[in-house]
């Protein structure tokens, strides 16, 4: 006996590889059909049909909502017809989000784009899927084993004792387990809706600060919503070079945004996918992967992301709060020898106005990382101090941290990195569980300036 | 093209037709249920005022099944590389045994559509499976094409084309 036919093991002839035929019935009878390749996988009992123009695919269905698609396997030729009704069309939110993401890329690789305007995703519930007899090609194993990989990941994930390790872990998961080369991990800033680069793997410059505001491009429209944006084609809709451009010229939250750090990235990704790492209901980052490659990511390996996600998205809420929690009980791990600060002086400038820190004439970061440097020089220009902890950044009120759950962990992961990225003389080191250590291998001139 | 006086096919729709194209037809029952089925070959008469399309027998049932209950079909042509897409329907359809040429045209077809799809990077085998079908296997279905439109993709898509008219 063989299984009944389910749409999840189907998904591929729905990721618009092949184009699918529709056939409607009009209300005279007459048959109509035409391709579609903007047919998605909903759940295992519903699809969704793009709704680009008021064709006479969707003029039939409005009178007679059962249709039939003929779907092909992009990797076997294999043939089903699914029997499908309409249902409803939703003109907003996560699906509509997913759907408007992956037409860009088809309207792209089809040579259409600025032709597709989606006004709707029409939802339609499959009530039956026939597998039709034929010639068919053995299926082809592509990259690693999903649910090893995955497993392996989240055995990983569940024994790393601080942020960064987790960070780490979760970037080395998808690079040893996964097989992906090219990837950024943000976090989420919900209160300034952006997200900024703490990790990234494949790239000459890791980009680390480098912010996105939510709702542009894959990244920002999965942090909007909360749902997993994947890009088959190269889409120029969705190029981050472009829409940040466009944003910058437009919009008031570019002047906010940390601009001067570049996004890495590939110039032209073929595909694309967002990943937004939840705890629960609260979005915690986004994943970001890409590929030169056309088609490289599937609905399994999004599937096995969201996956990784959760488990990664309730390990960092975890850890960020019990950061937060901690009390100044522990004792601070006993430094080495500070050797003294020797060699030229470097200067060190702070615009009040923005946070933003430069060494020198150099441009470090801005905003909350920047004031956290900022403060951490001062105190140490005053009394020598070099080691710190997160709860007396917390408690200052000049840094106007949010009170609950500040990602101030986060922050400081971000300071660390972009240190290692820009200068050999200033670095912070965590020294235990919500404290850390400034080293300063050079003296430095602080340097207040006026507001520009 | 009207429905009362059937004309032959523009020639340059008949060429269109028959350059190895990806093709699918659909029937509908008299529930009003439509259903499709892909294409292997087509050829036009004479004459050009009938159409006739190839398919593997075994997988146009229900096709088949509309077709001989009210002869109403719409067939659907498109080429992958210009994505021109022509729809063409007809109400006098009928069933025919295969011709033995019709069967020597399945490879040439094969080889044609493979063609089409190259700068898709579509590897060969695909398309010579996506289009396989056993010579006894192989099933025609001929009609007058009464109605066309034009479907490449965009506003357009859709629109009834006058008689001799030809989208480009």
């Amino acid at each position: 006996m063989s299984t009944p036919l389910s749409l999840d093991r189907l998904r591929p002839c729905l990721e618009g590889i092949v184009p699918s035929g529709i056939a409607t019935c009009g209300v005279d009878g007459m048959p109509n059909i035409t391709y579609v390749s903007q047919l998605m996988y909903v759940d295992p009992d519903h699809v969704a049909l793009s709704f680009q123009f008021f064709n006479k695919t969707r003029q039939n269905i409005l009178a007679n909502p059962v249709a039939t698609v003929l779907m092909m396997d992009p990797e076997t030729a294999a043939r089903y017809r699914l029997t499908i009704r309409y249902l409803r069309t939703e003109t907003a939110g996560p699906l509509f989000e997913r759907m408007k993401a992956k037409l860009a890329g088809i309207a792209s690789h089809e040579g259409m784009t600025g032709i597709f305007h989606l006004l709707g995703a029409d939802i339609y519930r499959v009530q039956g899927i026939e597998a039709l007899p034929g010639r068919e090609l053995p299926p082809v194993d592509s990259g690693p084993a999903l649910l090893p990989a995955l497993r392996r990941s989240v055995d990983a994930l569940s024994a790393c004792q601080s942020l960064e390790g987790l960070i780490d872990s979760f970037c080395s998961s998808l690079e040893r387990n996964f097989g992906i080369q090219h990837q950024m991990l943000l976090m989420a800033d919900e209160p300034g809706g952006r997200l900024y680069i703490v990790a990234s793997r494949g790239y000459v410059h890791s980009g680390t600060g480098a912010e996105i505001p939510y709702g542009v491009g894959v990244i920002g429209v999965a942090a909007r919503e909360k749902v997993p944006i994947r890009i088959m084609y190269p889409s120029s809709d969705y190029a981050y070079s472009r829409m940040l451009r466009d944003q910058a010229a437009s919009s008031e939250l570019a002047e906010r945004l940390e601009t001067a750090i570049p996004l890495p990235g590939l110039p032209e990704p073929a595909s694309q996918m967002a990943v937004p790492i939840m705890a629960g209901l609260r979005l915690v980052a986004v994943a970001y992967v890409e590929s030169r490659q056309e088609c490289h990511f599937g609905y399994d390996l999004e599937d096995a992301l969201v996956a990784l996600g959760a488990s990664t998205g309730l390990a960092m809420a975890a850890l960020l709060c019990a950061e937060a929690s901690a009390e100044e009980t522990a004792e601070p791990a006993r430094s080495p020898a500070a050797t003294a600060p020797c060699g030229e002086p470097q200067r060190v400038r702070h615009f009040l106005r923005d946070g933003s820190v430069f060494l020198g004439d150099d441009y470090l970061i801005k905003g909350v990382a920047g004031s956290i440097l900022w403060r951490l020089l001062s105190d140490h220009q005053r009394s020598g101090r070099r080691e710190f902890s997160n709860r007396e950044l917390r408690l200052d009120p000049a840094l106007r941290l949010p009170e609950i759950c500040d990602n101030l962990e986060a922050r400081l992961i971000l300071l660390q990195r972009r240190l290692q990225d820009r200068c050999d003389w200033l670095r912070i080191e965590k020294t235990g569980r919500g404290r850390f250590r400034l080293d300063l291998a050079r003296p430095v001139v602080l340097v207040p300036e006026e507001v520009a | 093209m009207t429905e009362t006086d059937p004309e032959p096919l523009d020639p340059a729709m008949a060429a269109f037709i028959t350059s190895h194209l990806s093709m699918q037809l659909a029937a509908t029952d008299d529930a009003g249920l439509a259903t499709a089925v892909r294409c292997v070959g087509c050829r036009v008469s004479a004459d050009r005022r009938r159409i006739t399309l190839l398919m593997p027998r075994s997988q146009a049932l229900p096709v088949l099944a509309g077709i001989a209950a009210n002869g109403r079909v719409a067939v659907v042509f498109n080429e992958p590389e210009s994505y021109r897409t022509l729809q063409l329907k007809g109400r006098d359809a009928r069933i025919e045994a295969a011709l033995p040429e019709d069967a020597e045209a399945l490879l040439p077809y094969a080889a044609g559509f493979a063609r089409n799809l190259a700068a898709f990077q579509v590897p060969e085998p695909y398309v010579r499976t996506l289009v396989s079908c056993a010579p006894d296997d192989l099933v025609a279905v001929s009609f007058s094409p009464t109605e066309a439109y034009g479907q490449t993709p965009g506003p357009r898509a859709g629109r009834r084309l006058a008689p001799g008219e030809m989208e480009t």
